[in-house]
């Protein structure tokens, strides 16, 4: 008798928390993700669950969102993909068709939202992705993909144009690449660049992705005397390229990667042979990014790093954005229908902690890379679309010379 | 010149690197008839080992090296004991499926307990060269390859030259007259396997400090392992130290004529190619 009481007790109490504890909410707006939270990529896959998640707590907190007369709530219904694309790929289908959520944010990296894009649009649900760059995820007229992160063919941009006003001016180029979706829009837009500023491309070379060995390409580049290393790749790969252009004693005037650089974790392995690394980013933790919800960038970033205990890089700042543009796409199109709130995202323009969010005909943003490099044990901004903000050391000195 | 000469010798350095991974898949492999695919996986423990003595107990990570491997020994000989011994009659398939497995449930446990945060044993001297003539001699590789021969001589003279040895060896040609001879085949497998995983942890040291350490770093290395041991075959350890060579050396020379993307074309290639012509390894007794 005591059991079955206990168990009515418990069915009672499971009841009572379904039930949705505020009645001024409406039913809650559902957003979607198949995340990589496990698995080779599980490190930086862990930026977009907290940056969701943070996100979304936050627009809550302050109210949800209103859309008429009614405010609703937003949910998170995040899977781990365990770095697998295929699976990945059915997560999103089972996200759209079983779990029948609202909307969808995205994967982290290119090569997934590649092939994740295709379940968007195959079910006209609005996918924002702040983890794929890729030129070619915006390059198929897809409807219902947007994207934050600023396009891959342009992230050695700054970065080429300050090379130009270095001193002394470097001569030859080597540029190394992962054969994956996003480094090889890197490497394609960089060529012209490079070209433009009339800087020779003594070196072209495609490696496989998860390469671990990079001593012959480093011996090409002790060999062929080369100044400007441009490296686009993943951060493994590029922990092994300076850990054994150390070893080589190979020490070009400058390096610059596409990933890595930004994040504390890359500081943190490399210790201090992480000093006079070049890399870029889209986002800075300023004062001057106002944010509706989190106030601005700065403070976002003292929260973000308060709650998950490491600081935000542009992938965080990007991810919320993606939860912001679909908040504010929602409430402008005053409806939760997809095709609604479609054409809303791509009309949107607001300002966040992110920078300025609008996205150009083929769904992408476009904001300029800002240079940075690591000086001392510092992370420096050296350059960004208005010219120089702080010296860069350069050349890089030899390796026994430090 | 100069180059060719330079990548000749990163080939070798990364050749004795190989090998050293190997040598323990190719031990276990011959005298316990399993492919034991959670090799790469034991590795990246070892890696992680010699990363905690070394940061957070200030152990120079190459003086670190028999602690790690005593660490890895023990639970070599308890996974065996408890776990792959069950298995040990059984046909290779399920030999196959438990130590999949097994390389499923460590990198899994590995990242709830180390984070997928990236690591780097990096002590002050890992990054020096030594500067001869043109050619530059990177410290850490220079003594893991040190270590690598040292090891496989050392397997070598056990195996051939000492009871354990011999015994180890008898047990793998004729399990039944092991016995009559007083050999105790649980202990003995247990031992072996112990042997081989501590191997994998001291290639798993040796890998930290040249590399970067993630629990995911083991399914490539147990691929890698995997080639040299047949390219090397599984007779004796100086034919892992050759595969390895054999291997380091083609994958540098493909970067540097053929281009990156082609080095694992290479070294599968090769593989394919030798288990067509010589199936028993390039030292290997002709078929």
């Amino acid at each position: 008798m005591l059991k079955i009481s206990g168990l009515t007790a418990l069915l009672f109490a499971a009841a009572a928390v379904t039930m949705p504890s505020n009645g001024a909410f409406a039913k809650d707006i559902v957003l979607g993700a198949s995340v990589q939270l496990t698995g080779p990529v599980a490190n930086t896959g862990r930026y977009y669950r907290d940056a969701y998640q943070f996100a979304i707590d936050k627009i809550n907190a302050s109210g949800g969102i209103k859309v008429g007369n009614e405010s609703h709530k937003l949910a998170l219904k995040l899977y781990d993909n365990q770095s697998d694309v295929n699976l990945s790929v059915r997560q999103y289908t089972q996200l759209v068709s079983q779990d029948k959520v609202d909307f969808l944010l995205g994967p982290f990296a290119s090569n997934f939202a590649l092939a994740d894009s295709a379940v968007s649009e195959k079910y006209r649900i609005p996918m924002v992705q702040g983890g794929g760059a890729s030129d070619q995820i915006f390059a198929r007229k897809f409807k219902f993909i947007f994207g934050t992160l600023a396009p891959a063919s342009n992230y050695f941009g700054s970065t080429i144009d300050m090379l130009k006003g270095l001193s002394p001016a470097p001569k030859s180029v080597a540029l190394l690449y992962a054969d994956d979706a996003f480094d090889v829009s890197v490497a394609d837009g960089t060529r012209p660049k490079l070209k433009q500023a009339d800087l020779a491309l003594a070196m072209d070379e495609r490696y496989s992705t998860n390469a671990t060995d990079f001593n012959s390409l480093l011996s090409q580049i002790r060999s062929k005397n080369i100044d400007v290393v441009l490296v686009a790749g993943h951060e493994t790969e590029i922990l092994n390229f300076v850990r054994q252009a150390k070893s080589l004693a190979v020490a070009p005037k400058m390096y610059s990667f596409t990933v890595g650089v930004p994040s504390e974790d890359f500081r943190k392995a490399l210790g201090k042979d992480a000093d006079y690394a070049f890399g870029m980013t889209a986002w800075l933790p300023s004062a001057k990014l106002k944010d509706r919800w989190f106030g601005d960038a700065g403070q976002f970033a003292v929260a973000y790093k308060a709650k998950f205990g490491y600081d935000p890089d542009y992938h965080a700042a990007s991810g919320v954005a993606d939860v912001e543009a679909l908040a504010q796409a929602v409430e402008n199109a005053g409806s939760i229908d997809p095709a609604k709130v479609r054409d809303a995202l791509a009309k949107v323009k607001f300002d966040s902690l992110y920078g300025s969010i609008a996205f150009s005909d083929n769904g992408q943003i476009n904001l300029p890379q800002t240079v940075i490099q690591v000086q001392g044990d510092k992370l420096t901004a050296i350059y960004g679309a208005n010219g120089l903000i702080a010296e860069p050391k350069y050349p890089m000195p030899a390796w026994n010379a430090r | 010149m100069d180059l060719l000469a330079q990548i000749l010798i990163n080939g070798i350095l990364l050749g004795g690197l190989y090998a050293v991974m190997a040598l323990g898949l190719a031990l276990v492999w011959g005298v316990l008839n399993i492919v034991n695919l959670a090799h790469g996986a034991f590795i990246m423990l070892g890696a992680y080992v010699s990363w905690y003595l070394y940061t957070y107990a200030g152990v120079d990570p190459f003086l670190g090296l028999p602690i790690t491997a005593m660490v890895m020994f023990v639970i070599g000989y308890a996974v065996q004991r408890g776990l792959l011994n069950l298995i040990v009659r059984a046909p290779m398939f399920n030999t196959l499926l438990i130590t999949f497995g097994l390389e499923v449930v460590l990198t899994y446990l590995a990242q709830l307990a180390f984070s997928a945060d990236f690591r780097t044993i990096n002590p002050s001297y890992a990054g020096n060269s030594i500067q001869w003539g043109p050619i530059v001699l990177p410290v850490a590789r220079l003594l893991a390859f040190g270590v690598a021969i040292a090891l496989t001589v050392a397997m070598w003279l056990l195996l051939l030259h000492t009871r354990l040895g011999r015994a180890i060896r008898a047990t793998a040609q004729n399990l039944v007259a092991a016995r009559l001879y007083g050999v105790e085949p649980r202990h003995l497998y247990a031992v072996t396997f112990g042997i081989g995983i501590a191997l994998a942890g001291t290639a798993g040291g040796l890998y930290g400090t040249v590399s970067q350490i993630n629990p995911y770093i083991g399914a490539a290395l147990t691929a890698k392992s995997f080639a040299i041991s047949i390219i090397g075959g599984l007779d004796n350890p100086l034919g892992v130290i050759v595969g390895g060579l054999f291997l380091g050396i083609l994958e540098s020379l493909t970067s540097l004529y053929v281009g990156s993307t082609f080095a694992d074309v290479a070294s599968f290639g090769v593989l394919v190619l030798v288990l067509m012509v010589r199936p028993n390894g390039l030292l290997g007794k002709a078929a």
